[in-house]
């Protein structure tokens, strides 16, 4: 089935539709948290925060409301999301209170979670047998299953975390910028670490459904990691790391219908070329992007 | 060394604090008593038994060396480590209230800020001076102008415009000192600021500083072990090497005083360390050059019926 076909039959653009939304939701709200996980170097959390949506799919599965895809079935994203965020919290607290590394406590979850959800989900299938949920899609996401209720829980998650977000961007950015001088200051350090935590939570569970569990975490990355090698004024950041994110959801569903591949695999696949390009041409987006001035020496 | 035998304060520097508080006449900045601290684990303590006040608008210079407890004295001061033993009053509140309130303004030892953060400088010293500023208010008049004053202060509104990322080490360090001004701190904190700077960057920033002294009239404290950063642009020392060993203008800090600072105390922990009587004269002439009419004050200081 190619694009064309999609985008002219009234029936496949139906189904195509809350997709879309959802994924345009998805991104922009990744794309702008991907500025501060680049900068802040939190890549590796939202591998370990993505990874422990297994251990909620297998709390899922023993409650029975298990369904194909990583966040399917509202009952099973809320299970997943409240798993993930007591996840981010714990490593938080871990690499905090219990004075272990940051890595090596996201290495531990992430490792445990998956552990456990394998367990939960095989114990599922051997003693009340049913379907178990579809690897690939948990895996790799498919835009293609999602529903009108899930392009609405994606909306309205990404708007709530775009407001937070804008609500506290002036001690974010302060204690993002500067920890040590943030905390001087006055800066709660502690209750934004924790707050951004529970966002990137939210912001990855939600992404699963678009790209599954393996690559969640790549758009909390790349949208930021190529803008920030385009611009270095924020305003010209965030907007070139929406666009970015747009940019990549739109190749990479293109792709996907005309190769009949996994979306979620393509949307990574095109944000993945999209930064080597903008690695290529950093210096010349760069000097573009400057407004003419003096120099500062 | 018998340590029991340190008086924690000589006697004639007890008499330079009352005549300081005296001519002040105001309540203290900083009160320090009896503050001890030892860190989780440690074999020995950080701070023992340290009292001190830090007079409104006085420059203080905290002088000791490596392993001395200075840092630990302005963590306590800021309220980022937890009060173990003694009392602390910044303006009459206990650290963090203070530190909540906005009272404190502070300079790192290193430099911990992101650089690569795409913010111009105007950008960063804006969040010293209105992070506070609700989600859905525009930045107030007041902290934008504030904001153009400290720029102006440190020198910075050239390049106020600049992504911070571009900018020199010795130019970052005026920014950080805008952005705790544009805060409107009651007192600045300086943790080893000359830290990695050269000669000509030291003496450039003893300038800045005494233009901010001028401007603002603020309270400053100062922890280095450099003794010319000390000399050049303190009113007063206090010596510290887990214990306060003196008060002294920086006239004071004759060859004897440093070399049972630099000796005494800290013997045991990082052996002996030579002082070079040099040095302490070369930091002598410097504070002579840099303050011309220190001598007539540090007199009346020091001289109780003055």
């Amino acid at each position: 089935m190619t694009t064309l076909q999609w985008l002219t039959d009234p029936a496949q653009r139906a189904l195509l539709l809350p997709g879309l939304i959802a994924g345009a939701a998805i991104v922009l709200m990744c794309a702008v948290l991907s500025v501060l996980v680049v900068l802040k170097r939190l890549a590796f959390i939202g591998q370990g925060v993505s990874h422990s949506a297994f251990g909620g799919i297998g709390v899922a599965a023993i409650a029975g409301v298990a369904t194909a895809g990583a966040g399917s079935g509202t009952a099973q994203f809320f299970i997943v999301l409240a798993f993930c965020v007591a996840a981010a919290i714990g490593m938080a607290m871990a690499s905090e209170r219990a004075g272990v590394e940051a890595d090596t406590a996201i290495g531990v979850f992430l490792v445990a979670s998956m552990a456990l959800g394998a367990v939960l989900i095989a114990w599922r299938l051997q003693h009340r047998g049913g379907a178990g949920a579809s690897w690939e899609s948990i895996l790799f996401g498919s835009i293609m299953n999602v529903t009108r209720a899930d392009a609405v829980v994606a909306t309205v998650v990404s708007v709530v975390v775009l407001a937070t977000v804008a609500w506290f961007r002036r001690p974010l950015l302060f204690w993002a910028f500067d920890e040590p001088a943030a905390a001087a200051f006055g800066v709660p350090t502690a209750r934004l670490r924790y707050l951004l935590m529970i966002l990137l939570a939210v912001a990855t569970v939600t992404a699963m459904k678009l790209v599954g569990v393996v690559l969640a975490s790549a758009l909390l990355v790349l949208p930021g990691a190529t803008a920030l090698r385009s611009s270095d004024r924020l305003t010209t950041v965030l907007w070139i790391a929406c666009s970015v994110g747009l940019v990549g959801l739109i190749a990479g569903m293109v792709a996907s219908l005309e190769a009949n591949i996994p979306s979620g695999v393509c949307i990574v696949l095109a944000l993945t070329v999209l930064f080597v390009g903008a690695c290529a041409a950093s210096s010349r987006l760069k000097r573009i992007a400057r407004p003419p001035q003096g120099s500062p020496q | 060394m018998d340590q029991a035998s340190v008086h924690p304060v000589a006697p004639a520097d007890a008499a330079t604090v009352a005549a300081v508080a005296r001519s002040s006449g105001a309540a203290p900045a900083v009160e320090y008593e009896s503050v001890s601290f030892t860190y989780p684990g440690a074999a020995v303590s950080a701070l023992e038994n340290v009292s001190l006040h830090v007079e409104q608008g006085e420059r203080l210079g905290i002088l000791g060396p490596n392993g001395a407890g200075k840092s630990t004295l302005l963590k306590l001061t800021l309220g980022l480590l937890p009060i173990q033993g003694g009392r602390i009053r910044v303006f009459g509140r206990t650290p963090t209230q203070a530190r909540r309130d906005g009272l404190v303004g502070y300079l790192a030892q290193r430099n911990e800020a992101e650089l690569r953060f795409p913010l111009s400088v105007r950008q960063v010293v804006t969040l010293g001076a209105a992070w506070r500023t609700p989600a859905i208010a525009s930045t107030p008049r007041a902290a934008r102008e504030a904001v153009e004053h400290s720029l102006s202060l440190v020198g910075a509104a050239p390049y106020a415009e600049t992504p911070i990322g571009r900018l020199s080490g010795g130019q970052v360090q005026r920014v950080m000192i805008a952005r705790a001004l544009a805060a409107r701190p009651r007192i600045m904190v300086l943790d080893e600021p000359t830290v990695g700077i050269d000669a000509v960057g030291q003496r450039q920033f003893a300038e800045l500083l005494e233009n901010v002294h001028r401007d603002t009239g603020m309270t400053i404290i100062i922890v280095s072990h450099n003794l010319r950063a000390i000399a050049a642009g303190c009113d007063r020392v206090a010596c510290l090497a887990r214990r306060l060993h003196s008060h002294v203008t920086p006239k004071g800090l004759t060859p004897a005083v440093l070399g049972e600072l630099f000796s005494h105390d800290v013997e045991g922990l990082f052996g002996e360390m030579h002082v070079d009587a040099h040095a302490a004269a070369e930091c002598q002439h410097e504070h002579d050059h840099a303050h011309p009419h220190d001598h007539g004050e540090g007199q009346a200081r020091m001289d109780p019926n003055a």
